[in-house]
């Protein structure tokens, strides 16, 4: 049978689909790419749904987009618990420790996730307008996201989280201290996000570096070092900014909050 | 070749192209106009270039857009510092060089400008869902802007700051001795104005924008913190209306008031469809000079 490969997660899908089964973009619009080589993250059409594993998740809305999740038999996820908008009552939901302790308590990230399982319906949303990003993880991929970004990520995706290096980074890097980060083992798993405003993923090649606000950067892979560098601007107290040097892909988010107001 | 005027920019712009050079509004869409006269300033299409100087942006986004500046190297433009999103590595920073005169701590301008320069790209967000305004300016043409409405401005628009005097004083009932002021518009608005060449402001305007030209001595209601820009031929000044209430209770009456500007003709005023909630409702026992007070 014909296919037709997505651009956003190189997925395949029937020739003639409107969106990508694996992770919903749509394929009937070309690709957005700024002269400066940023790429819109695809705007995932109101209803539109697609699978993993045993289940669906179809995206509701558009300014506050909604995740909500059809989970099959065997299926799970885990999520913030703040960010589940409602669930079926029969859906069994379960409280699992996120490790770190006292750590991540310090680093302002929750010491506990959600957990729900298969088969019932839940769904999660976040509290500003944005976009969700959906990113697909093959076995063997590194994803590292900033604090609070992770809607929600499937079972097969392990959760761990990463201490930002570097002293500077931790005084001033304005991600807090940690980023999460999701491994995928030998199966593939989902993992979405949701950015604030508008998101954008650029790819950077071996060594190409890239001067980002902290407070911007939304995610991106475990290959790309981050790290906190002053700008010298001739002030008292000269700012950091985030400096992502490649291989790999960043994501950034257009709204964000400056991390000397934070 | 023909031309023609873009509504939004008021320049001549070329209509073969898919949005204005000037101001990045789409060409090929017919005007919204509400039965009432405001014009929906249409959102600059995601990827639309403007000109301006030597140099060119692009705005990327929809719902919080981004503003991609591609400066040459004798081009630089100047924003506030929680604006900047990202850099390329080439694009030299620095803190601005305050020009004369300019008191911005006094303003309600960031204290904190920095500069970009070129060649390099460098890249501007503000952080609320809305709508990038692109004014182009011609020379010796200026604009009163909302105090934190200010994205970015290139290197040949100057800035001063403006004292609005537009205030009211309140009572507290529960402290009779004690009298708060209320700014309304804000206490200082921004004024940018081109010098000798023509320049370009962005402003960052929350949820949907609106504009209106009010001809000579036509007047409008506005709610204070709508108000987005004017020209400024356009007089703006407090109004108190007091509704009729059969709540006969004299502090409820207080509650009941609406705190409008009104704004005169001739010229163009815009609005953002968000703005923040009236201030207090206590009584008010002063106002600023030429307040207009309506009671029904």
């Amino acid at each position: 049978m014909e296919r037709i490969e997505c651009q956003w997660c190189q997925g395949h899908s029937p020739a003639g689909s409107a969106s990508c089964e694996i992770c919903g973009a749509p394929l009937d619009v070309r690709d957005t790419v700024s002269d400066s080589g940023w790429r819109e993250t695809p705007r995932l059409r109101d209803m539109t749904e697609f699978r993993f594993s045993n289940s669906t998740c179809q995206v509701e809305g558009e300014l506050v987009p909604v995740a909500e999740l059809t989970l099959g038999q065997g299926d799970a996820v885990y999520f913030e618990h703040h960010a589940m908008l409602w669930k079926d009552t029969q859906t069994p939901i379960t409280a699992v420790n996120a490790g770190g302790g006292v750590k991540r308590m310090l680093g302002g990230m929750p010491l506990m996730l959600g957990k729900a399982k298969g088969v019932g319906r839940v769904a999660f949303s976040r509290d500003q307008p944005g976009e969700l990003v959906v990113l697909p993880l093959h076995p063997g991929m590194e994803v590292d996201a900033r604090e609070h970004a992770f809607l929600v990520a499937s079972h097969t995706v392990a959760y761990s989280f990463e201490r930002i290096k570097g002293l500077a980074n931790l005084l001033h890097g304005g991600n807090g201290m940690y980023l999460d980060r999701f491994v995928t083992a030998g199966a593939p798993g989902l993992l979405i996000l949701h950015g604030y405003g508008n998101v954008f993923e650029r790819m950077l090649k071996p060594g190409e570096t890239i001067l980002v606000e902290p407070g911007g950067f939304l995610y991106k892979d475990a290959s790309v070092q981050m790290n906190a560098v002053k700008v010298p601007i001739r002030m008292q107290r000269d700012p950091y900014l985030a400096e992502m040097v490649g291989p790999g892909r960043v994501g950034i988010q257009s709204m964000y909050v400056h991390h000397s107001s934070e | 070749m023909a031309t023609y005027t873009c509504q939004y920019c008021r320049l001549s712009s070329d209509p073969t192209g898919v949005s204005c050079p000037n101001c990045g509004a789409p060409v090929d869409v017919r005007a919204i106009v509400s039965r009432t006269g405001w014009v929906q300033q249409p959102p600059i299409t995601d990827l639309a270039r403007i000109q301006f100087g030597q140099s060119r942006l692009q705005i990327e986004g929809t719902q919080v857009p981004v503003a991609d500046f591609d400066l040459t190297a004798d081009d630089w433009i100047f924003f506030s510092h929680h604006v900047l999103l990202w850099a390329d590595a080439s694009a030299q920073l620095a803190a601005m060089d305050v020009p004369s005169g300019w008191s911005s701590s006094n303003a309600g301008m960031s204290t904190m400008m920095w500069r970009a320069s070129g060649p390099g790209r460098v890249a501007l967000a503000d952080n609320e869902a809305g709508e990038v305004i692109a004014l182009p300016l011609q020379p010796a043409q200026r604009t009163w802007v909302r105090e934190g409405r200010f994205l970015a401005a290139n290197s040949a628009v100057g800035y001063d700051w403006h004292d609005n005097q537009i205030f009211f004083e309140t009572q507290s009932p529960d402290e009779p001795d004690q009298q708060e002021k209320h700014y309304p518009l804000g206490r200082y608005g921004d004024i940018f104005g081109a010098g000798q060449v023509p320049g370009l402001l962005l402003l960052h305007a929350p949820g949907n924008t609106f504009i209106r030209d009010l001809a000579q001595n036509e007047t409008i209601l506005l709610q204070p913190s709508a108000l987005l820009y004017r020209d400024l031929t356009v007089h703006v000044r407090l109004f108190l209306e007091y509704p009729t209430t059969n709540d006969f209770r004299w502090r409820h009456k207080h509650e009941q008031r609406n705190v409008w500007m009104q704004a005169r003709g001739p010229g163009r005023v815009a609005v953002q469809s968000i703005f923040t909630k009236p201030e207090s409702a206590d009584r008010i026992v002063d106002y600023s000079y030429g307040t207009t007070i309506q009671r029904w």
